[in-house]
């Protein structure tokens, strides 16, 4: 009974795991598109960052959108994930560092998060807030990912091991 | 499924680096292929940055701006918020915050004259809202638009006539 129990949380726990690893990867993958389609007008938004220097901003821009593309398949279709979960949770960490960064000197710059367009709005403390969220949900599948998972395998259960394992 | 299966952290070590490469791989070659590609290495100079559709650059320097300024055959435009102006501003500038530009452009629309030159100006290196301001006179028709880049801090530092009003 009492296994039973068990099982039936970590079964819950994984559904979760899946739910928010689907979820992110629409997230990386909603973020990658209008950035792909507009590279220059990117390129300016990370320039407005004031972050990186001139020399690497056309680079970053060019090869984030894909990078996010990238990720957002591999969470979205169960693929290299130990690799593509730790790269979005530095990424998101990144970012909030810039965003949080900028806030603090008082730089009024739009976020370049979502969209290129200067619709969007200028980035603010709810852009930052907005990260940090991603970014928790990026920290729970990288403590499922590398500690949970591992986790039940070692221990043995077959059942589980089974299940866990890809 | 393997006998021996490598810890989700050994995985991650060589996905992160490929998904990295696989990312740069795609985003160098699409935009090499693509018709609006960007350079991979970007020229972020002032006089680049501030420039018009054409390509040519809208950059004033001081001393000219000064000269025109003396002979007052130039209409200075500042294009920070009007608390800002109010603080202080180049003497005799007119205010059109990019922020609401079409309301203020109205209101000193009579006082820009289309025979003298106008140079916008805000503050900072990076601060865009004067070459957004000048590429929107530009398109109202005014043809001799000239952004004072950082104009606000080169000004007052030069010890040039100020003016503040409340």
């Amino acid at each position: 009974m009492k296994a039973m129990e068990k099982k039936k949380t970590s079964k819950t726990g994984r559904g979760v795991f899946h739910a928010l690893r689907i979820f992110l990867g629409a997230v990386f993958l909603y973020a990658s598109y209008d950035k792909i389609l507009h590279p220059e007008v990117f390129a300016q938004a990370v320039y407005n960052y004031q972050i990186l220097p001139d020399a690497a901003v056309n680079l970053v821009s060019l090869v984030l959108p894909w990078l996010e593309l990238l990720l957002g398949l591999c969470l979205i279709f169960n693929f290299w994930l130990p690799g593509a979960i730790l790269t979005g949770t530095v990424l998101l960490a990144i970012f909030m560092a810039a965003l949080a960064f900028n806030q603090i000197r008082g730089l009024d710059i739009y976020c370049g998060c979502f969209s290129t367009s200067t619709e969007e709005g200028p980035a603010d403390l709810w852009t930052v807030a907005r990260d940090l969220a991603f970014f928790l949900i990026a920290v729970y599948l990288a403590v499922f990912v590398f500690f949970i998972r591992t986790a039940g395998v070692r221990k043995k259960d077959s059942t589980a091991a089974e299940t866990i394992a890809e | 499924m393997k006998g021996h299966q490598s810890h989700p952290i050994q995985k991650a070590m060589w996905q992160v680096p490929a998904l990295l490469f696989l990312a740069a791989l795609i985003a160098v070659g699409v935009n090499h292929w693509r018709k609006d590609g960007i350079p991979l290495i970007g020229d972020w100079s002032a006089e680049a940055r501030f420039s018009d559709a054409a390509g040519q650059s809208l950059v004033i320097d001081l001393d000219q701006a000064r000269r025109l300024h003396e002979i007052q055959e130039a209409v200075f435009v500042d294009a920070r918020s009007e608390s800002l102006y109010r603080d202080g501003h180049i003497k005799g500038a007119l205010n059109i915050p990019w922020q609401e530009v079409d309301r203020y452009f109205v209101e000193v629309m009579d006082r820009l004259d289309s025979e003298k030159a106008i140079i916008t100006y805000c503050d900072g290196e990076t601060c865009e809202l004067s070459h957004e301001l000048a590429l929107f006179l530009r398109e109202m028709g005014f043809e001799n638009v000239r952004v004072l880049v950082n104009g606000w801090t080169v000004w007052k530092d030069a010890g040039l006539p100020v003016d503040a009003s409340g």
